[in-house]
Order: C-alpha cells, then structure tokens, then sequence
C-alpha cells in the first residue's frame, strides 16, 4: 500500500478515535425527541468544530462530531470520466442499501460521495473499535474496489473489441 | 488486580444505585424500566422492577438514610418510590419540566432532591404533607445548556451544577420550612433560594459529573476537552486547577479522600488523580492493567470482507475477523463507563471501594487496599 494512504488513514483512525465519545442526549428544542444533533445543528453549543482532513485535492474526508452523533463523510478519487461513472453508481447502489449498512447515511452530505452517521446508539450496541475498523476497511477497500472495476471494464471492453473486429478478418 | 467483582447484568446499563446496606443494586439497562438485584448466596437475583417511565431512566438516587429511591427519565418525569412491605410504590414528584429529566441526587439531609434537566433548568424538590407528593422548585434563567450533572454540598444548601455550555454553577437552594437558620454556614450564609453564588468559566467544552469532596472544601468536574478542574475556596475568589490529560475525556469523578479522586470515562479504564502535599493536583495512574494488543496486519481487498465486518461487529453477530487491525482494550470495561459510586461499608469518611457502571452492561466493584503507591492519598 502507498505510504501516503497509509498516513491518510491513520489520521482518519486516530480522529476518529478521539471523536467518537457520544453519548445518550435528549433534544432540547422540541419536547421527549432525541435525535443526532449533528443532523438538526439547532444548539450550536452541542457541536464540536468539524476535521476535514485531505490527502490531496480529489481525496478528503470530513469528520463532524456533537454530543451524541457523529457524522463522517467521503469523497472518492475519481481520476477520469470512467473513475466518475463507476465510484458513483457504485456508492448509489450501496446508498440505496443503507439499512443493511445500520451506519450509512441514505444521502452523502453535499460535495461528498458517501456519508457515515454513527449515534450513541450505534456506540452502545457495537464495540467502538471495530465501528472505526470497518470506516477505515471501508475507505480501504473503495480505492481498491474502483481500480478493479475499472480493470475489468477495460478487460471487458478489449476482449469486445477483439471478438467483434474478428468477422473483419 | 483491584477490581474485586465483576457483574453483567444487562447489556447496557445507563446509571446504578446502591441500597444502604448494599445488598441490593438498582439499575437501569439502557430502557425505561430500573431493575433491583439483591445478592443472595453469592449470586444476584431480580427481585423487583420498577415500571412506571415511558423513556429511558437516566439517573437513580437511593437515599442510605430512609431508603428511599428516587428516579428521572428522559420522559420528563420523576418519581419516588418507598418500600411498602415488599412493593416498591411510586410517589409523583411535580417537577413543571418541559423537557427531559438527565440527573438527580438526594441532598445530604434527605429532605430535598435535585434534579437536572434539558430544559436548562435544575429542579430543588421537597415533600409536601398536605398533598402527599413532591414539588419543585425552579431555577431559571441561569443555564445556557442541558444540565447534566448536579452535586449537593455536605451543608444540604449549596448545589453546585455542570451544564453542556461547559461551566459550573453553584446555587443557594435555602427552602423556608424545610431548611433552618442554624444549617446556613459559610459563603451562603445570607443567600435566598437559587441565587448563584459563584460561576465558573474554565472548560471550552462539555462539563459533566461534578462532585464536592468529603469536607465540601474542594470541588471537582471534567470537560470534554480531557481536562479536569478542581476548584477550592468556593466563594468570591475561587482557586481553581486544571490537570490536562492525554486520554479520552471523563464522564464522571468520584472523590475517594480529600486528596484523590476517581475519574471514569471514555477509556474505560478509572483514572486516578491526587494531590501532593503542597495541593497540586496530578494524574497518577490507570487502576485497571491494561493488556495492550498490538495491531495486527491487515488482510486482503475484497469488499465482501468489508461487509462480513460489519455484520460481525455487531455484539451478538458472528465475529469473522481473524485479524485484528486495532488494538482492542483488553480492561475490565469494554465500553464507556459513566457512573461512578461509592460502596461505603460504614460511616467512615474515607472510600476504600466503589462501584462504576457502563455501556458494556457490567457493574464492577472496585478496591483500593493493597494499592501501595496510592495509600499515602487515602
């Protein structure tokens, strides 16, 4: 793996780390509601400052934290046109799927492909560590995932070509 | 090891509370039920619950004097409940809150309660004899946030209060009727109900679990920036310290003697913190050993693996990962712990054992002899 994504994403794990103390707290705008703060944004006090941190331009991550929800959004490198296609309808398909996901957010916030909201609810059932594992396994795997697709788009696309420019032999 | 017993009684467990004997503990597993466990035979049995909240009971209180046990919950209410034969009844505290209840505590003299809320109020309830039930009495206007923690002073008039717009208040809850002339002493020796008597601006952060010690001399409360604030000479010109630390913040702090105090929090692991002989404040150690696992290499790329985490990261799923990428803690506690209390066996003023609860759903007792660099603080 590259040294830079290496660095990129033990800054993510430790961020994370330090962020993901949420816990257990009513609204206090509307009467026995409790809901992410980090979603209604309606005591500016519940918030803390969000971490934005950048690998480079195409690759960025924002991390927003309140007193009981967190929110994690991504956005994936798309080097070309091909990149853009596949990273998005590939991240749409697993959007669409987000209950499967119990941490992803049905909707990436704006200027980011994918978001993760992760409550106190989801802290008090999973064990803190592996909720930042699979964040990070994730990020991992989405590079991965899209050089792959990529590939074989293009492996796809060759062996096309060749079968079909065969009849002109 | 200093933690001499280890309970899962639930799979979370958001506050507990001690009888006066402490045979019996009172708990709330992350719903709105409390549920009572008394240890018969060296194995702990229900033996009551107590369902009269419709949302999670966020703080109980059980009073060592009159065994009484007082409740709140996010549903807005609060209730007392006495032992009447062997049914715990409910009595309705009037608390006029609009939002939820986060915290409660008995005053030293039993007479008066507390309670923090998210409304930015604290309520001071008393009993009335004609009606039969508790009222309160507000203070209003002083808090900018959710108050979420609140901590009686021995003298049973000063409250001192922790609020998420990051300070410390402390109030004068002089009740006429309830409290007496001689009981005033100190700095609110002429203070009315809910007058503040002093306010304190030092976290940039979350405050939470405020505590005084034995002697009411010094106060402690944390901030969600991992720092901790001990403040002496309550009155016009507060001392205060601030003792930074490199870990996760703390939820709460218990004060063992007049020189250590307990802290417990997102590491799951109790720190303790002392002052030497000149009062100067330090961190000294985690209690619980901590086996560090040193993180693993990582393994292959295929998304499906991913997935398979996720699944199997939930408690109950199937855990798949052969590798462990991150360290896991290896403590007593594996998740938040966010209450602290003392497991006082006699009226004594120093605590050699106390009890912490947390998301994890364990209730774990801790001891303190045997610790022979901590000794000398006791």
């Amino acid at each position: 793996m590259a040294n830079t994504l290496r660095l990129y994403l033990t800054c993510i794990r430790n961020t994370l780390e330090a962020a993901m103390c949420l816990q257990n707290f009513p609204c206090q705008e509307v009467e026995r509601h409790n809901k992410p703060e980090v979603e209604l944004k309606t005591s500016p006090e519940l918030l803390l400052n969000p971490v934005l941190i950048c690998r480079n331009e195409a690759e960025k991550c924002l991390i927003e934290t309140s007193i009981n929800s967190l929110r994690i959004s991504l956005k994936v490198k798309q080097a070309d046109e091909l990149e853009n296609i596949l990273t998005k309808k590939f991240l749409r398909f697993l959007s669409m799927r987000a209950e499967a996901f119990q941490v992803l957010r049905r909707k990436p916030v704006q200027g980011y492909d994918i978001s993760f909201l992760i409550t106190n609810y989801h802290c008090e059932e999973m064990q803190k560590h592996k909720l930042i594992d699979f964040i990070v396994q994730f990020m991992e795997d989405i590079d991965k995932e899209i050089s792959e697709l990529k590939m074989s788009v293009n492996t796809r696309g060759r062996l096309v070509a060749t079968e079909f420019l065969k009849q002109f032999l | 090891m200093s933690a001499i017993a280890v309970n899962q009684f639930a799979q979370c467990i958001t506050c507990h509370a001690w009888s006066p004997d402490h045979s019996m503990v009172a708990f709330c597993p992350n719903n709105n039920e409390v549920h009572i466990y008394r240890l018969s035979q060296d194995k702990w049995e229900k033996v009551h619950v107590l369902e009269k909240h419709d949302q999670i009971v966020s703080g109980i209180d059980w009073s060592p004097r009159s065994n009484r046990i007082v409740t709140a919950s996010h549903d807005r209410n609060s209730y007392v409940w006495n032992l009447e034969g062997s049914e715990w009844v409910p009595t309705l505290v009037i608390l006029r809150l609009n939002r939820a209840a986060l915290c409660v505590q008995w005053s030293p003299k039993e007479n008066k309660f507390a309670v923090g809320s998210g409304a930015k109020t604290v309520c001071i309830c008393y009993y009335e004899q004609e009606n039969n039930w508790w009222v309160s009495k507000l203070i209003r206007k002083r808090h900018d946030s959710s108050v979420t923690s609140v901590a009686w002073h021995p003298n049973n008039i000063l409250l001192a209060t922790t609020s998420a717009d990051g300070k410390c208040r402390i109030f004068s809850t002089f009740i006429k009727g309830v409290d007496t002339k001689d009981s005033r002493t100190g700095p609110s020796s002429d203070s009315k109900f809910g007058e503040q008597i002093v306010q304190l601006d030092l976290s940039f952060s979350w405050a939470f679990g405020v505590k005084w010690s034995p002697s009411g001399n010094t106060l402690a409360y944390v901030g969600h920036n991992s720092m901790i604030y001990f403040v002496d000479e309550i009155g016009p010109s507060p001392l205060a310290q601030n003792v930074a630390f490199r870990d996760l913040p703390l939820r709460d702090v218990l004060f063992v003697s007049e020189r250590m105090v307990i802290g417990v929090g997102y590491d799951c692991n109790p720190m303790v913190f002392a002052a030497d002989e000149r009062g100067i404040w330090s961190f000294i150690r985690f209690l619980g050993e901590r086996k560090t696992i040193s993180s693993g290499s990582k393994y292959g790329s295929q998304f499906s693996e991913a997935f398979g985490k996720l699944y199997g990261q939930s408690k109950h799923g199937l855990s798949n990962d052969a590798v462990e990428p991150s360290r896991s803690r290896g403590g007593i506690h594996d998740n938040c712990i966010n209450c602290i209390l003392p497991f006082r066996l006699s009226e004594i003023s120093t605590v050699m054992r106390f009890s912490t609860s947390g998301l994890d759903g364990k209730v774990v007792i801790w001891d303190l002899e045997n610790q022979a660099d901590l000794s000398e603080y006791l």
